[in-house]
């Protein structure tokens, strides 16, 4: 029994090795749920604000470029609006109106946005995260869309009460349904962890027609994202092996490594959705 | 003692913010990023109670892990460090150094050193990434990080080590 107690407490470092490892283990396999602790992440307090030290710094150079996109997104508002003007007025002058017709006014558009900058940032890795500046204070939760001027940028899998964790396309457990403008089938978005400029679309029928340059959009399936919001253009596609469905790569239209200014989505509609979809797969089983 | 504390203090702070403010940041090649903060694991005095090393590393590791999103991570990569730094030191120089002595060109030599720092690194590299890579596995591209990564986190400890003004005024500290 002594003898036993001597070697435990000579070879103690063996122990305390074997046990912060396996600590490590359990941080890790828990990160690989959606469930986090705040505590070991850009959330927390003081990692939130230290960590926004170089973001802010990298903001201030990124100023100019930021400022040019966003003068041409204007433009191209500006010239999306005109012609929605014209639309709707040629459409009015076509059709029957009359007094009796009344618009549906208590179906609003589900979306809102709230703007956040990006205090921390990271395309090196191959688990990437975005950190931003707002919170649960704010009225995030967990499974909102974010998106910037570019487009999609990712969805919120962290809040703590001043900042939110962002996973964004550039992430492995990243993924989001979408489909090349114009069809209707859908394929799922996924990352290879190679190129910060390049995503891939997996999964998408054969007979989907397509070519270069396409725009591929979201699909809106999830409630997390509206319809049509743009995530990049088709650069490159091949065959996958079951030879039944392409594989795209997509050139991502948003910058990430220039990005200052988000917008989180929120959809008001998104509880009830996911609400009734989990009704249907309790009621099936 | 009251020193030393201070002086790993000094290096804790100075080093993870270099790491988290600076270094997470690049992506040569779109392949390496280097990981300095092991510098302060490196230059921890030799001949520390065993179980205060690993406790450092492991709470070295998981602020890296805080800052980068990673929980668990870098805190894996660095208890390994932290466990094996000891024997390799011994294996490396033979048993004849004193305790306290901070690792440096001068109290380890050249070649000392960059064994001592090459095989840190290594280690400390390939748990790391071969961490990362559970979540998307890529061989070809895994090698490459890994080899990049550790050439350039070497290159950087060399050149922080060369520059490193403590060290060449006291690299035999008793």
């Amino acid at each position: 029994m002594r003898k036993l107690l001597d070697f435990i407490v000579r070879k103690r470092h063996w122990f305390l090795f074997v046990a912060l490892e396996i600590a490590c283990l359990v941080l890790i396999y828990q990160n690989s749920t959606y469930q986090r602790s705040v505590l070991i992440s850009t959330t927390n307090v003081i990692t939130g604000h230290i960590a926004s030290l170089s973001g802010n710094v990298s903001g201030f150079f990124n100023m100019r470029t930021i400022n040019r996109e966003l003068a041409e997104k204007n433009g191209e508002l500006e010239l999306k609006l005109l012609q929605l003007q014209s639309r709707i007025e040629e459409i009015q002058a076509r059709g029957v109106s009359f007094d009796g017709l009344a618009t549906d006014s208590a179906r609003i558009f589900p979306y809102r946005f709230i703007m956040a900058q990006v205090k921390n940032n990271s395309v090196t890795q191959l688990s990437n995260y975005i950190t931003i500046n707002k919170g649960e204070k704010d009225g995030i939760v967990p499974q909102m869309g974010v998106v910037s001027e570019g487009g999609v940028v990712g969805i919120v899998s962290l809040v703590s009460d001043h900042f939110s964790v962002v996973l964004p396309v550039l992430n492995p457990k990243f993924r989001l349904s979408c489909k090349v403008l114009g069809s209707n089938y859908a394929g799922s978005l996924v990352w290879d962890g190679r190129n910060a400029r390049y995503a891939q679309l997996k999964e998408l029928p054969r007979h989907v027609e397509f070519q270069k340059g396409d725009t591929v959009v979201t699909s809106g399936y999830s409630a997390i994202f509206p319809t049509g919001i743009i995530i990049g253009t088709v650069a490159d596609y091949r065959r996958e092996h079951d030879d039944n469905f392409y594989s795209l790569e997509i050139e991502l239209s948003t910058n990430f490594q220039a990005l200052d200014y988000v917008r989180v989505l929120i959809n008001e509609e998104q509880a009830e959705q996911r609400m009734l979809e989990k009704e249907v797969k309790k009621d099936g089983k | 003692m009251v020193n030393d504390f201070v002086r790993n203090l000094i290096y804790f702070v100075l080093f993870v913010l270099i790491q988290v403010l600076f270094l997470n940041h690049i992506y040569f090649l779109r392949l390496a990023t280097p990981f300095l903060y092991l510098y302060f694991l490196l230059k921890l005095p030799n001949g520390m109670a065993r179980s205060r090393m690993l406790f450092l590393a492991f709470f070295t590791g998981l602020t890296i892990d805080a800052f980068t999103n990673t929980p668990g991570m870098h805190a894996a990569a660095c208890t390994l460090v932290g466990f094996i730094r000891e024997p390799l030191i011994q294996f490396l120089t033979g048993k004849d150094l004193p305790e306290g002595v901070y690792p440096s060109f001068r109290s380890f030599g050249y070649g000392g050193f960059f064994r001592y720092s090459l095989t840190l690194v290594a280690i400390h590299h390939l748990v790391l990434f071969g961490i990362e890579s559970l979540s998307l596995f890529d061989p070809l591209f895994l090698i490459l990080r890994i080899v990049g990564s550790v050439g350039m986190t070497t290159l950087l400890v060399f050149a922080v080590e060369a520059f490193n003004v403590e060290s060449q005024r006291s690299g035999e500290k008793p």
